[in-house]
């Protein structure tokens, strides 16, 4: 059965459950009628493999199994998610999350990550959903970990509630929408399982990169003892997850100025050498400084699609016939890992400050987050190191200030500028 | 005989249309599937002219498939037997009337609707936009103009999907959209209008009664359509007020902690 009759299946499924009598009749005869052609049991759905990182590391056949294998014990299946206690994950949450859209015994709705998520986010939160290719920006890959919008240190993870927010309010110039109405409960268990995938995302990376590290008395398999997958592989990363709940960043009170004169100077630092913002903001702040970098995520495809189209130039004159045909081998596997498990990488802009939209929330503290920490995964920079408190809240006074920049040229009437170009 | 089985068969097969598309609707209202509670001021005109349309269709409606069913069972030709059908040239007198009554029906109707349009999409309440609803997919954003009453300036309030409105008010929407088409439904307040992108196009109609409703897209707008659900708050004017407060100050939080009510 393909994706297609599966979806049409499942939304019959669920239509079924809310309608009246009459209707349900016929939805029943057509349903009856599509059975019979090929509508039936909902096939399992499975994570897939990071193909990329696989060819990367040059992992043989078995070692990608061995990976599939540690995996599965670890966290489980799409429908059946397992959690260890070191994750400090919550299984009742995942189960409510996990799993395909059905309602349990209470009238419980089930499944939420594929309802609402996957889509874009992909079963296995890779970011490569059905629909993820024509979104810009793509939806966001857990598997690396890296997280944009949060109250915390650049290299730190967000906490629950930095996710909680982002679902919330959603990001407002990109696709992800808000997911407030569906109530705390429900944005609770999807936070989790965000959690989950991208722990299981991190988990997949550093045991592919862990065959690296082995001794030749390891014969290329991975010790499978629950010591070593426990505490050199789960426990970094779950971790890290828990820290960053106290690790949120202290915010000085904003320092008692004129706002005038606190935008005044914001603006001095924004064209200063110090915070240097208009590198990649641009002197008119719409975000045109510069336009040929990439973020974290498309630079991993960028840097190893490079790499192998330069091994596709390469000279093979000085190998063997084994090491050719060994080559030969790796090029079109990795040629395929890049078309079928990677999206196309595209550069990425910096924000265009006149639109009064911001991806990571427009409170004052949020701006504040976004310069001191700067965005983890994006080329903008932690401000901390730089810049005193004081100068940051004056940038943040100022940057707030630019979608309504004074221009006395236009008269008393229309004392704003650039403001209503959504 | 066989074949005056099939011809009386047939004739019932086309008498159930009517007699079950009456039905439906007699039964509709008892079991939930009717017009949703009206809590808006200009309703009872939509919902009489619904009603009125209704009943005029209706009435055609029965008396054609009536006339369908009469036909099928009457011109049986296994009940006739041998009689030959009479062949005419048609009936000018009866083509004319067929032609002017439903015209003349038409007519009425373009013309007894029109007052009702005219306040819906045309009187518009000469004021400022309540708040300004920009469609996206597949999301509702709102802007709120702040206390200076004019949207674009620094104290704009923006939120997304929970549309709060004072009750008893004229509220004047300016519909947007960021992408594609939608089209801003609060079925409960009997307000459709296409978000049309590169358009503002203005909205407006008033609430008669608190509560929570349903803000819905009606305009297939992409794969994520059926979940473009907002929420409209209809409030009292200090609820309203004190509402907006809140989530203005919500958005100009400069510390992580709520801050505290100077009461
Ligand atoms: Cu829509």
């Amino acid at each position: 059965m393909n994706r297609h009759s599966f979806f049409v299946c499942e939304s019959l499924q669920r239509v079924m459950q809310n309608a009246s009598p009459a209707l349900a009749c016929t939805l029943l005869l057509c349903g009856l009628l599509m059975s019979a052609t090929g509508c039936g049991k909902t096939p399992a759905a499975s994570f897939r493999p990071n193909m990329v990182e696989a060819a990367k590391q040059r992992l043989t056949p078995d070692q990608e199994a061995q990976v599939a294998t540690i995996l599965e014990a670890m966290f489980g299946t799409p429908d059946d998610p397992v959690a260890l206690p070191e994750t400090g994950l919550d299984v009742s949450k995942l189960r409510l999350a996990a799993g395909p859209v059905h309602s349990d015994i209470v009238g419980r709705k089930n499944g939420l990550f594929r309802e609402h998520c996957s889509h874009c986010h992909g079963v296995t939160g890779d970011g490569m959903g059905p629909t993820a290719a024509f979104l810009n920006p793509y939806p966001r890959d857990y598997r690396p970990g890296w997280f944009k919008f949060k109250s915390t240190e650049r290299a730190d993870k967000p906490t629950h509630a930095d996710l909680v927010t982002i679902l919330n309010n959603g990001i407002n110039g990109t696709s992800m929408p808000s997911f407030a109405l569906l109530g705390e409960a429900k944005v609770d268990a999807l936070v989790e399982y965000v959690k989950y995938l991208s722990m299981r995302g991190e988990a997949e990376l550093s045991l592919m990169r862990y065959y690296f590290e082995l001794d030749d008395e390891d014969e290329g398999k991975l010790p499978e003892t629950r010591e070593f997958l426990v505490e050199e592989i789960l426990l970094p990363v779950a971790e890290r997850w828990q820290e960053a709940e106290d690790a949120i960043i202290d915010v000085p009170e904003m320092p008692e100025v004129d706002l005038q004169e606190s935008i005044a100077l914001g603006k001095e630092l924004f064209y200063g050498n110090k915070a240097n913002c208009v590198k990649c903001h641009g002197v008119t702040g719409l975000g045109d400084g510069q336009a040929n970098d990439y973020d974290d995520w498309n630079k991993v495809v960028k840097q190893w699609s490079d790499e192998v189209l330069s091994a596709h130039d390469a000279s093979t004159s000085e190998m063997s016939r084994e090491e050719k045909a060994e080559h030969r081998a790796w090029l079109a596997r990795s040629d395929k890992a890049l078309a079928g498990d990677a999206l196309d990488p595209r550069t990425i802009q910096p924000r265009n400050l006149r639109q009064a939209i911001y991806r990571g929330g427009r409170r004052p503290l949020d701006l504040y987050y976004r310069i001191h920490a700067g965005i983890n995964g994006a080329p903008m920079p932690a401000a901390a190191g730089t810049l005193t408190p004081d100068e940051i809240w004056h940038i943040v006074n100022y940057v707030r200030s630019l979608p309504y920049e004074y221009d006395g040229e236009l008269g008393a009437d229309r004392s704003m500028v650039a403001r209503d170009r959504l | 005989m066989r074949n005056r089985l099939a011809g009386l068969f047939w004739s019932l097969v086309f008498l159930a249309v009517p007699v079950l598309g009456v039905a439906v609707f007699a039964v509709a209202p008892s079991i939930d599937v009717w017009l949703p509670k009206d809590v808006s001021a200009h309703g009872k005109d939509i919902d009489s002219l619904f009603y009125f349309i209704l009943a005029l269709t209706g009435i055609v409606f029965i008396a054609t498939e009536m006339l369908l069913f009469w036909f099928v069972w009457k011109y049986d030709e296994a009940a006739r037997g041998d009689q030959k059908a009479t062949y005419i040239q048609g009936s000018h007198t009866l083509e004319v009337i067929w032609t002017i009554i439903p015209a003349v029906l038409l007519l009425f109707l373009a013309i007894y609707q029109m007052n009702a349009w005219a306040d819906m999409k045309m009187r518009r309440p000469v004021m400022k936009p309540t708040v300004e609803v920009v469609a996206r997919q597949f999301e509702w954003r709102l802007r709120y103009p702040g206390p200076d009453g004019d949207l674009g300036t620094p104290d704009d309030l923006f939120l997304v999907n929970d549309l709060h409105v004072p009750v008893d008010e004229d509220i004047l929407v300016q519909l947007k959209s960021m992408d594609v088409l939608h089209s801003f439904f609060l079925p409960n307040l009997r307000v459709k209008q296409d978000a049309v992108p590169g358009m503002k196009i203005p909205v407006w109609f008033k609430a008669s009664e608190v509560g929570q409703y349903d803000l819905v897209c009606a305009e297939l707008c992409g794969w994520g359509h059926y979940k473009m659900k907002g929420r409209i708050t209809i409030e009292s004017r200090e609820d309203f007020d004190a509402w907006l407060e809140a989530k203005y100050r919500e958005q100009e939080a400069t510390q992580a902690e709520p801050l505290q009510e100077d009461l």
